[in-house]
């Protein structure tokens, strides 16, 4: 699953924090301990000072030999392991006071007397309260923790969500970009070097695949310019030698098929010019046109093609379907919806013609299968091997339609018919 | 009929210099700008067929040289571009027609007719074949001096046919120069064949001299 950066960067931060707060708690803690036993031994050692003068003035005090009241005790010593160092330890000591056991900090040493008789010394001090400063210690760490934490979330929600903003921005730009569309992204003004660098590089892309594909376009347009002049030469000289009287019958005949076969070539470039030109946006002028009116025009001109194909023609326009739009292009638009529609008609022979102010359907019967839509609009796919297709009609539609902002269309299946809804 | 076809492809001049010398004009042939431009001072056309792109100049200036000079020659543009913008344009800047290569030689005919008339007096123009008489400023057609009723594209087959009796025109020909390009649509051309049916119909009913006679496998000819 993919997450976002924000919490991409959360999750790790909320771990190797946990490890680096954890390391620097132990290293904080020890230094502390450190300090305040430092503290505890200072203080037993005053008092050790204190314990062996008060011990010269009053000879009494030896007889400590109990811890009492002064936490201390004195005891007699073989003089073979007296020892006059100073001892720390820590300790824990029942306590009957309140039945547990506390921790206590012990300082072991050892002095001489006026009669310089060897004594050991023990003297302890309670460490309850050091301990609890400890407590308290981890304590607050846990919750400078939990609350660095809790920062970092909320600076990342906002400060991320303010530094990413031109991201967003920058994809949106790109999502609105396609090949070969003249709008190029706006440039998203940041101070992110990051954003600046990624901006520039799409920028460089786009400007690169934008020249691969002018040049691509200019290629193809190049090269169908270029074949008219010969297809005309070689047309027109096929036209000359087929008026040659001196031509027998079955010359003339594959005289003529090479002619066919030359206009088909002929069309072909002439729909792929056209493509180009319309992507060129080369036809500008809108007006607004009525399609139902101009499809009745139209349907005049294929009267009688329908007639010796023997497709009825059911017409339903209930209201005219207006639009601003091209002419030339509206008159490109339909008549190829219903060359498309005669094209690929099968037995049942029947074409309908739908409109009212909304939209403006042109159905047929045909092979009994949704086709994929993705397909049809694509360039020279053809079905079926009908010989005078060049499989350039739907997609000329598809450029028309991509290239004008006010109209859809969408394919559409409905047992027998084949629907191709123009919608505003 | 004096006719300049300004050309820089030397083959297509040809084959155009050929064809309209068939059809009895008398033609003359330019390569470039500069030759275009020194015949068009000296001499008088009736109409100049016009290449948009020249080794050294553009039709366009041409046309507006031709304007200049105030000469009242017929101009049909012929161009490879077959853009509306260059049509739209040369249209404005004087020409009278625009024919987009490749064209049919019977179109180029039928269009070089039409761009004629502009400059005969009216009710000069009549097509005349037998006793069928075509009048195309009124597109009125008189068979023994009766008119004959004809819908559009009846009409336009036989006027086709009028502009060059006697040849044979192949059906992909008619189909293009009637209907534009719908051939591809139909691999059998039967609708030609229903108009051309019904078209002999009428004028066998009005008494034509004229028939419109099949050629096996190619067209048909106004005998």
């Amino acid at each position: 699953m993919k997450i976002s950066l924000k919490n991409y960067t959360f999750r790790y931060l909320t771990f190797w924090l946990l490890i680096v707060i954890a390391i620097w708690a132990f290293l904080f803690h020890s230094l502390i301990l450190d300090e305040v036993y430092d503290n505890v031994d200072d203080g037993l050692k005053n008092q050790k000072i204190e314990i062996i003068r008060e011990a010269y003035r009053d000879p009494n005090l030896l007889n400590t030999t109990e811890f009492g009241l002064s936490q201390f005790k004195i005891s007699k010593v073989d003089p073979s392991k007296y020892d006059e160092r100073n001892h720390f330890s820590n300790e824990l000591v029942y306590m009957g006071y309140d039945d547990d056991m506390e921790p206590y900090r012990i300082l072991r040493t050892g002095f001489y007397d006026k009669e310089n008789h060897p004594y050991s010394l023990e003297i302890r001090t309670s460490t309850v309260e050091e301990d609890e400063l400890i407590y308290d210690l981890s304590i607050s760490l846990i919750a400078l923790y939990v609350f660095i934490l809790i920062s970092i979330l909320l600076i990342n929600h906002f400060g991320l969500k303010k530094a990413f903003k031109p991201f967003g921005q920058i994809i949106s730009q790109l999502r609105k970009y396609e090949v070969g569309n003249n709008e190029k992204p706006k440039l998203v003004e940041t101070n992110v070097k990051e954003f600046s660098y990624l901006q520039k590089e799409i920028e460089r892309m786009i400007n690169r695949n934008d020249e691969v594909f002018n040049s691509q376009k200019l290629f193809i347009e190049n090269a169908s310019h270029e074949l008219q002049t010969p297809l005309t030469i070689a047309l027109n000289k096929l036209d000359l030698l087929i008026e040659n009287s001196d031509l027998k019958e079955k010359e003339v005949m594959s005289l003529v098929e090479t002619k066919q076969t030359l206009w088909r070539m002929v069309n072909l470039n002439k729909s792929l010019l056209m493509l180009s030109r319309i992507e060129n946006n080369q036809y500008k002028n809108n007006v607004e046109v009525n399609f139902t009116a101009l499809t009745k025009d139209l349907i005049e001109d294929y009267e009688e093609i329908l007639e010796a194909e023997e497709i009825k023609l059911e017409t339903n326009f209930k209201a005219d379907f207006i639009l601003d739009f091209n002419i030339d292009l509206a008159r490109i638009l339909i008549s190829n919806l219903i060359r498309n529609a005669i094209k690929h008609n099968n037995d049942e022979k029947i074409i309908k013609i739908e409109s009212d102010s909304n939209q403006f359907i042109i159905s047929n019967t045909g092979k009994n299968a949704t086709l994929d839509s993705n397909l049809i609009f694509s360039r020279f796919y053809k079905q079926g091997t009908s010989d005078g297709n060049n499989g350039l009609g739907l997609s000329i539609v598809d450029t028309i339609i991509k290239n004008q902002q006010n109209l859809t269309l969408r394919y559409n299946y409905e047992f027998p018919f084949h629907q191709f809804i123009l919608k505003k | 009929m004096k006719i300049l076809v300004v050309e820089d492809e030397i083959k297509l001049q040809e084959t155009i210099v050929e064809f309209l010398e068939k059809e009895k004009m008398i033609v003359e042939t330019a390569d470039n700008y500069q030759q275009a431009l020194d015949k068009i001072i000296s001499f008088d056309y009736d109409c100049i067929l016009l290449d948009m792109m020249l080794p050294d100049g553009d039709g366009m200036s041409l046309l507006k040289e031709l304007k200049n000079l105030h000469k009242e020659t017929s101009v049909i543009i012929l161009s490879a571009k077959d853009s509306v913008d260059d049509k739209v344009e040369g249209l404005l800047v004087g020409a009278d027609d625009y024919l987009a290569k490749p064209f049919h030689f019977a179109e180029l005919l039928a269009r070089i007719k039409v761009a004629l008339r502009k400059n005969l007096q009216k009710g000069e123009d009549v097509l005349s074949y037998k006793n069928i008489q075509i009048f195309p400023e009124d597109r009125l057609v008189k068979v023994n001096n009766i008119e004959l009723k004809l819908n559009r594209k009846e009409y336009d087959l036989l006027y086709y046919f009028m502009l060059r009796p006697e040849r044979v025109f192949q059906k992909t020909t008619l189909a293009e120069s009637v209907w534009g390009d719908h051939i591809e649509l139909s691999d059998n051309l039967d609708f030609i064949y229903s108009q051309i049916k019904n078209l002999r119909k009428k004028m066998k009913e009005a008494n034509s001299e004229a028939d419109l006679q099949a050629v096996y496998g190619i067209g048909y000819k106004l005998i």
